[in-house]
């Protein structure tokens, strides 16, 4: 393939790794913030991740894909699983190349005394406070003035993976279609990691079952198709 | 050169090729790929942390398992490890998860001749699918030359055990630029016609090697072409987002 004349957009196409994106020579005087998948190399920036092309006013750019494993960024709310527990730290997994860290303090109230004891396997839901390269994050209980705000271990429930771009899709404003159409006729308590982990909880187990697989079955339905699906799962039930 | 081929083709023909990404369940990126009767999946697991004993911190690295069909991992297994290592190394871009390594499986569907290009392109379409930073992607192709100098493109077996000398080359894939032509040249030349790997068997004289290069270079763009195509059809569209 040829390279396309400069005036080509490749916004909103799908691309895939070794395509350029930009071309920095021919915008100097403006600031360009790139976000994931995209990579700067001298005056040029190219994509490192297949996925389609973003861009939002004024200057960001970024490749949305979706994937099973998790990139860590800072201020990402998780669901994490506790491994083990040190002396200053929790071990947890949030499905990122590598472990992540939560000081044993980092809670509303936290001090030396009153260190909260979660068992191995626990279910917790954090927020990434530290993500950098080549070093574990850290996470915190917390939001970012020191109150718990729903943070913290999650009891009973069940928790189920998905890929990183279907929770994105259920954390999406407006609500998403297939929990919109569920709250309509069901009760049930709900929370989404953008690692990809979703904990569902409600009364009863037939419940919390019909929940995940109309949740499970929406990665790949247009919003009609999403309606229709739980229409036809709810009337099952009744 | 008029030639003769079992199945008809003429010599610059491919067969024909088929791929289905995320496909395994459980593989973080998975990939099947086939070029006629060559058939090969391939899986992805990673980045998990910790590098092994000889391999350098300061990058990720990457580990290969290829599981041939029936029989037991022998030295020409080890071979191609060691061959798609390097070639998926110099593909990936090691900097940016330090101190982990991907695993990439390898299981032999089917062989049916042109086994290792099959392989490569499977498992640089399982690391797409896994979401793996890479500078490009890589597209292989075998060609092989026969007594007379002609040289003919993805043999089968039969083809291949009758050849003087083949070739396994991969290619950096043709990438879509806004950049005005021309200035993304690689002294003196587009980034598509560089060559990450090249294997050879058998013996062939050096214009017939470079013979075959060139026809292994025309043949990447139509590859290059339907990777693109097959990874586009298996990224998600628009869903409900809010626009």
């Amino acid at each position: 393939m040829e390279a396309k004349p400069s005036t080509a957009n490749l916004v909103d196409k799908i691309v895939v790794p070794g395509d350029v994106v930009l071309d920095l020579s021919s915008m100097t005087n403006q600031t360009i913030k790139l976000g994931g998948g995209l990579r700067q190399e001298c005056d040029s920036v190219s994509v490192i991740k297949a996925g389609k092309l973003r861009f939002s006013k004024p200057n960001k750019y970024w490749v949305e894909s979706s994937q099973k494993r998790y990139v860590p960024c800072v201020e990402d709310t998780v669901l994490g699983i506790v491994v083990d527990c040190k002396a200053d730290n929790f071990f947890v997994d949030i499905r990122g190349p590598t472990i992540a860290f939560l000081p044993v303090l980092a809670f509303e109230g936290g001090t030396r005394r009153n260190i909260p004891k979660f068992e191995i396997g626990s279910l917790l839901y954090v927020r990434v406070v530290k993500a950098n390269p080549g070093m574990n994050p850290e996470l915190s209980c917390t939001d970012a003035s020191g109150k718990a705000a729903e943070f913290g271990l999650l009891k009973d429930g069940y928790m189920f993976e998905t890929s990183t771009g279907l929770s994105r899709m259920l954390l999406s404003s407006p609500t998403c279609p297939v929990l919109e159409e569920l709250g309509k006729q069901l009760s049930f308590e709900i929370a989404v990691g953008l690692n990809g982990r979703v904990w569902v909880n409600a009364e009863s187990p037939s419940t919390v079952v019909l929940v995940s697989n109309a949740i499970m079955n929406s990665e790949s339905l247009s919003a009609v198709q999403q309606k229709i699906m739980v229409d036809k799962l709810l009337q099952r039930i009744k | 050169m008029e030639v003769d081929r079992a199945d008809g083709r003429n010599p610059n023909q491919l067969r024909p090729l088929a791929c289905s990404c995320s496909i395994l369940h459980r593989a973080h990126g998975s990939a099947s790929w086939s070029q006629g009767d060559t058939k090969v999946l391939a899986a992805v697991y990673g980045p998990k942390a910790g590098t092994k004993k000889n391999e350098n911190p300061e990058k990720a690295s990457i580990e290969v398992i290829w599981k041939p069909r029936t029989g037991q991992i022998g030295k020409p297994e080890k071979e191609y490890e060691i061959i798609l290592k390097r070639t998926l190394q110099s593909i990936c871009i090691l900097t940016i998860n330090p101190n982990t390594t991907t695993s990439v499986i390898i299981q032999v569907v089917h062989d049916d001749g042109a086994l290792l290009p099959c392989a490569i392109n499977a498992a640089c379409a399982a690391l797409v699918d896994a979401g793996i930073p890479m500078k490009h992607l890589a597209v292989a192709i075998c060609c092989c030359s026969a007594e007379s100098g002609y040289c003919i493109l993805d043999p089968t077996k039969l083809e291949e055990q009758k050849m003087k000398g083949f070739a396994y080359l991969v290619f950096p894939n043709s990438i879509l630029s806004v950049l005005p032509e021309g200035s993304s040249l690689v002294q003196g030349e587009p980034m598509e016609h560089g060559i990450i790997t090249s294997v050879t068997h058998g013996a062939m004289s050096v214009d017939d090697y470079f013979h075959c290069l060139e026809r292994g270079r025309a043949a990447s763009a139509k590859l290059s072409d339907f990777l693109r195509r097959s990874l586009q059809s298996k990224l998600p569209g628009d869903l409900s987002k809010a626009e």
